[in-house]
């Protein structure tokens, strides 16, 4: 399927390519003479006359040249379509009306030599509109007219405005702002703003809005019903008042936000208009730590005591010996643990045996690398199968992020890596291409920079590569400015998949980390860029891990969602304390993780909620670790541990994994194996994009793929026959299958109702379905 | 909720619309916001057959053929407009290809669509044009953008509780290209739950939805309260009622009302009668036919069928397209207009639509568009010195032919022209992926600007909410 282009010869390449560069000499040259023509219309034979005629054929002579160099660029198929031939032809005949133009002034036949030169003129400017078109695009100069600017429309729903009539928080009042604005920008903004303010109406700053326009005000505070803004855009389309007068209606829902907003006091806060969005410090702070009090002496718990003092939560009992193994094994290593250390973790006298569990834990090299590697390969978006593979368009970082989990590689050289990477560490800013011409906020540098500031920076830059963002300051610019970082020639910025003309220069997010050197190579900027990112002033960063590695472990950030580290934390001084912590501990993350799972917090009893977007909500209170449902690859294990391995050796990725890998596996684990059916239902994402959350809800699909699915079944059945040849009676039988799958002993009553099903002594068959209901039970599923 | 009922209980005590909404379930996460509208009374569709034409069906050789010049030694290609005479259809003055004959007769059902244009993607990768067919977005694209069945899964929920609101037939995944392929068969960004219940095979379609092999109904259901009774006495119910522990209940029961329900024997090929089970039985394709049909009787949502994509195979014809093209018509004819036929007959034809479409079309000389030429792909020749160089090889994407049937389709309608020579290009009424699926959309009561809020981005079924719908092919 893939097959070469035929190349163009590269001399005639060069040559098309100084098309653009020729063109200019006869449009200036002839626009010249024509000029110089007028000045000297009577003197017909006057002191300008030598030069015209030197400019003439200097000017015909050139316009050969354009139209020869302008054939082969077009040969090279780049360009096509109507503007093209009309470019070509109009070219070319201008390029004959300019010899013969060239001619006639030898003759003296002024008057014919005059329409000529006229006629050359026209042409010249008609055969350059339609070569700026081809090369700026169709809309190049109409663009820039008001009628036809289309926002990308974003209509979206105020929760509140219908069913919040009290006072509003001050994080409402500036959601409601922006929602206003971005409904004014989509419909307004382009007669009543920056460059247009139609009926002396600007819509596009506080104080413009509120002084109205020729008319008169336009909102009444308080008032929507007197309110000139609200009866325009209420009017019918037909009416010749009705606004906006062109393009889309607003709809019912944004009419509704204008009401509320201008009901509520038409609130549109002071100052730059930065501060409408809360934008995140970005150099680092450590708190003060509060004093301890009772038996609270960690820090991470004494924060959280200042946090629910202040909204008066009391501190539970922590849970049981039983509850916290299962709990750090499976946030640590991924697996349940086995049944005899919970019974010698139960059995220890030690105080400090928590503390102990947890270092062992993290000094299981292999383990630990075994299981946040799907983490990883989530945000990274690694993966060992996908798009882009089929046409070496993507580059797999599997061997490089084993190892560096491995070797809890300090998570400041862990990003330089990722950013100014060897061979092994490329795949992540290199980005996924496809075959064909793409979206140009698609292109692999755009790509980059989202990703780079959305897994390491925790902020959404994919808005802004196509458009100045309506969700925050970001612009256009700043975004080609980041990409062009990665890129080996600077990117031409298109607006909305447009070409704009405009070149963006080269610049980090964050100017005052450091200013990237223009003119060095693609490998140095990168080393530049890695360099001013890990910097210990770039507190961003590291507070966006440490979000990223609580939330892994406690089932909620402390900022949520986790890729929006500009949103408000529920404790600025306990994400602030964990960040600066991190760095002053050499960024290692695994003793990121020991803080937080000795810390009480963690060892709280596990909370939950009724809905599952209750955990994003605003007013979301902290009260101890979410409950999550197993990952794909936790449960996966966790069957292939209690029950019967899921997947063969031969199902591990080995080509991409480190040599010895089948030796530090203890079973093929699921995060080493392409992703099949199986593990889609069960949550694991495709990674085409970053994923960097796994939702905990259970569904149908799911459900389905367990209840029936053929892999799940034969892994039971496979494993019921060597659980029957071990263990003769339904009591054993029962006892063990419960102490490998849950950690503890089964209740009378769970043993007598398994007895029921089994009888005394166990079939194949019923402890297939005894294995199946234990998987199945939230217990098994939960970590709680 | 007491969870040992069985499941005739179970499916008596919910409601449908219960039922609906549990199956809809509670929002994928709370980043997820936007506006969801429900088929309203202007809806003129429920259900959506999708009839996919995997890998490029030219035009010209099917619902759109050309002058037809038989097969000579060493001719030029040139010359070649089709390889298959022209055969009137029910029509006036409308022909099809020859081998189309029995969807040429039911075309007073339906209308036909001559003008199709696919996007111009630069150097053709299939998946890439199919990916952006049942997106409406051309990859890559930095959300995971959800395929139309999940789009009208999550707006409409399933039509009945027990059949997956997107079943996705005839596809494997262990082809070619799969790894594009998946990319787009997928709830994206909605959440898996809306994802598509696969049935590579459609005799296989019961095993999807029955009791695992080797189980008999006893067996499961003793399973099945075993659990249940696991369930209630595990202590960690102690802990009290959280959504992912409800909701891993929940999708459990329904799990168990889907394969024990009378429903799930539409999946069962094989109690259909023998007569009609002959005339659809073409292959797996027209299998699906059959499928897709007993599964709308049932009550589906949506369901596509697909005469499956894999590289160079089906309709992706780099050589030998005529003599493929005659196999290809067998397997698509006769199941196609009788599926029109039975849903007409018993009465479903109003409120379901059938669509047939393809990626883009093909041609022997042209790759890409006229105007628009990309990088060769297919080795051939000018002058056809062999008869596997005789077809439509190329890959064209500036014309292309779909039906649409029933669910608010004008009948006996035909909309757009393409040229009569090469290069046989749209001339007349062109329409565009994002005016495909906003008819879908609007035939099924769902407004176009339908979108959500994904990580703070308003993320439409199509892009930026524009395209119309082409009222023009509604009743």
């Amino acid at each position: 399927m893939l097959l070469q282009a035929n190349e163009t010869f590269w001399l005639w390449q060069l040559f098309g390519r100084l098309h653009p560069l020729f063109v200019h000499f006869p449009i200036g040259l002839l626009c010249v003479v024509l000029l110089l023509e007028i000045l000297d219309w009577r003197g017909k034979s006057g002191r300008l006359r030598d030069g015209i005629r030197i400019l003439v054929w200097v000017g015909a002579g050139s316009s050969v040249l354009a139209v020869i160099f302008g054939w082969l660029l077009a040969g090279e198929g780049e360009y096509s379509g109507d503007s093209l031939e009309i470019h070509r032809w109009a070219g070319i005949a201008t390029m004959v009306l300019s010899i013969i133009t060239a001619f006639s002034l030898r003759t003296n036949l002024f008057g014919i030599y005059r329409s000529l030169l006229f006629l050359t003129v026209f042409g010249v400017s008609f055969a350059g509109h339609y070569g700026a078109m081809l090369t700026h695009g169709d809309d190049y100069i109409s663009s820039v007219l008001p009628s036809s600017q289309k926002y990308l429309a974003a209509t979206t729903e105020v929760d509140f405005v219908a069913n919040n009539s009290g006072p509003m928080s001050e994080q409402q009042i500036q959601d409601l702002n922006v929602q206003v604005r971005t409904i004014l920008a989509h419909n307004c903004y382009s007669c009543h703003g920056e460059g247009k303010s139609k009926g002396d109406l600007r819509l596009d700053s506080r104080d413009g809005i509120m002084k109205g326009g020729e008319n008169g005000f336009v909102v009444v505070k308080g008032h929507p019903e007197q309110s000139e803004l609200i009866r325009r855009v209420s009017l019918p389309k037909s009416d010749k008042e009705a606004m906006p007068t062109k393009g889309k209606r607003l709809t019912e829902q944004e009419i509704k936000v204008l009401q509320y907003w201008i009901e509520k006091g038409a609130v549109w806060p002071e100052g730059k208009e930065k501060s409408i969005y809360r934008v995140a410090a970005l150099e680092p702070r450590m708190p003060q730590v509060p004093v301890p009090t009772g038996d609270l002496v960690k820090p991470v718990d004494l924060f959280v005591n200042a946090y629910f003092v202040k909204n008066k939560i009391g501190w539970k009992p922590v849970v049981d010996d039983r509850i916290y193994i299962r709990r750090v094994y499976l946030d640590i290593i991924g697996l349940p643990p086995p049944p005899e250390k919970v019974e010698a973790f139960v059995a220890d006298t030690r105080p400090d045996k928590r503390e102990t569990l947890a270092k062992e834990l993290l000094n299981r090299n292999d383990d630990y690398a075994q299981h946040w590697m799907s983490f990883w390969n989530d945000a990274l978006r690694n993966d060992y199968s996908g798009t882009g593979y089929i046409t070496g368009g993507r580059f797999d970082i599997t061997k490089w992020l084993y190892r560096s989990l491995q070797v809890n590689k300090p998570y400041n050289w862990f990003v330089k890596e990722l950013i100014s990477p060897n061979k092994e560490s490329e795949g992540f800013i290199k980005g996924i291409k496809w075959r064909g011409t793409i979206n140009s906020s698609q292109r692999t540098e755009m790509q980059a920079a989202q990703n780079v500031s959305q897994v390491l920076l925790g902020l959404n830059l994919k808005c802004a590569s196509c458009h100045d963002s309506f969700i925050s300051d970001w612009k256009l610019e700043d975004s080609y400015a980041f990409a062009n970082i990665f890129a080996d020639t600077l990117l031409e910025i298109n607006r909305c998949d447009k070409p704009t003309g405009k070149i963006a220069g080269t610049r980090i997010l964050f100017p005052e980390l450091g200013e990237i050197s223009v003119n060095e190579s693609t490998e140095k900027r990168l080393r530049q860029l890695a360099d001013f990112l890990v910097q210990p002033k770039d507190g961003r960063l590291y507070r966006t891990v440490t979000n990223r590695i609580w939330a892994q472990l406690m089932g909620r950030g402390i900022v949520e969602p986790v890729d929006m580290m500009d949103n408000m934390p529920w404790s600025e001084d306990l994400l602030d304390w964990l960040a600066s912590d991190f760095a002053a501990n050499g960024y290692d993350i695994k003793k990121l993780i020991y803080t937080i799972v000795t810390s009480k917090t963690y060892q709280l009893p596990s909370t939950s909620v009724k809905e599952a977007g209750d955990i994003m909500a605003n007013e979301y209170k902290f009260t101890g670790m979410v409950r999550r449902r197993l990952t794909a690859e936790q449960f996966t294990d966790a069957i292939s541990f209690a029950f019967n391995p899921m997947y063969a050796d031969t199902a591990i990725v080995t080509d991409l994994l480190p040599k010895d890998i089948k030796k530090k596996l203890p079973f093929p684990r699921a995060g080493f194996v392409k992703n099949d059916p199986f593990l889609t239902s069960l949550g694991r994402p495709n990674r085409e994009t970053v994923s960097t959350s796994r939702t905990s809800q259970a569904n149908l699909l799911q459900a389905l793929e367990l209840t029936n699915g053929n892999k799940f079944t034969e892994t039971l059945k496979t494993g019921s026959k060597q659980w029957r040849e071990k263990y003769p009676t339904s009591e054993l039988l029962v006892t063990e299958l419960y102490r490998k799958s849950l950690g503890r002993t089964p209740l009378p009553k769970e043993i007598a109702v398994a007895k029921k099903m089994l009888g005394p002594v166990p079939s194949e068959e019923g402890i297939q379905d005894l294995m199946w209901a234990i998987a199945l039970i939230p217990e098994f599923q939960l970590i709680y | 909720m007491n969870t040992n009922w069985n499941r005739r209980e179970f499916l008596q005590r919910a409601s449908a619309a219960t039922m609906a909404a549990l199956a809809a379930g509670a929002p994928v996460s709370g980043l997820l916001s936007g506006c969801k509208r429900f088929s309203g009374p202007d809806s003129t569709a429920d259900t959506v057959i999708l009839l996919w034409m995997a890998g490029g069906m030219a035009h010209t050789e099917t619902f759109d053929p050309k002058r037809y010049t038989p097969f000579e030694k060493d001719m030029e290609g040139n010359r070649v407009l089709s390889t298959f005479k022209s055969m009137p259809t029910i029509l006036d003055g409308i022909h099809f290809s020859d081998g189309l004959q029995s969807i040429g007769k039911v075309m007073d059902k339906g209308t036909l669509i001559r003008s199709y244009v696919a996007a111009d993607m630069g150097h053709i990768l299939h998946s890439r044009h199919q990916y952006h067919w049942h997106t409406c977005y051309e990859p890559p694209q930095t959300v995971a953008a959800p395929h139309i069945g999940s789009w009208i899964a999550k707006e409409l929920g399933p039509k009945n509780p027990v059949i997956p609101a997107f079943v996705d037939i005839g596809q494997r995944f262990t082809v070619g290209e799969a790894e594009e392929l998946k990319a787009f068969h997928t709830a994206g960004f909605l959440g898996n739950e809306f994802g598509p219940f696969f049935i590579p095979d459609p005799s296989q379609g019961l095993d999807s939805v029955r009791p695992p092999v080797g189980m008999d109904a006893k067996r499961f259901e003793r399973r099945n309260q075993l659990y249940n009774e696991l369930v209630n006495n595990s202590p960690i119910g102690e802990f009290g009622s959280d959504y992912q522990r409800e909701s891993l209940k929940r999708s459990m029961e329904q799990a168990y009302a889907l394969l024990n329900s009378p429903e799930s024997k539409a999946f069962d090929l094989s109690s259909e009668p023998k007569e009609s089970y002959q005339i659809y039985n073409t292959g797996k394709f027209g299998l699906g036919c059959l499928l897709a049909r007993r599964l709308t009787e049932q009550g589906a949502r949506f369901i596509s069928v697909t005469t499956e994509y894999e590289p160079f195979k089906g309709w992706d014809t780099h050589e030998n397209g005529y003599t493929r093209l005659i196999e290809m018509k067998k397997q698509i004819d006769g199941p196609i207009a009788q599926l029109v036929k039975d849903l007409d007959q018993k009465g479903l034809l109003d409120r379901t639509m059938i669509v047939l479409a393809s990626e883009f079309s093909r041609d022997m000389m042209v790759e890409g568009k006229p105007d628009a030429k990309v990088l060769e792909q297919v080795n051939q020749p000018d002058i056809l010195s062999d008869l596997k160089f005789y077809g439509m090889h190329r890959h064209f994407t500036d014309a292309g032919s779909m039906l649409l049937f029933g669910g608010g389709i004008k009948k006996g309608f035909v909309y757009g022209k393409t040229a009569d020579e090469r290069p046989c290009k749209t001339i007349e009424n062109p329409i565009k992926i994002d005016q495909v699926h906003q008819t879908i959309y609007h035939a099924l009561g769902i407004t176009g600007d339908t979108h959500y809020e994904v990580e703070k981005r308003p993320f439409y079924t199509t892009p930026d909410g524009k395209g119309l719908p082409v009222m023009d092919l509604l009743a």
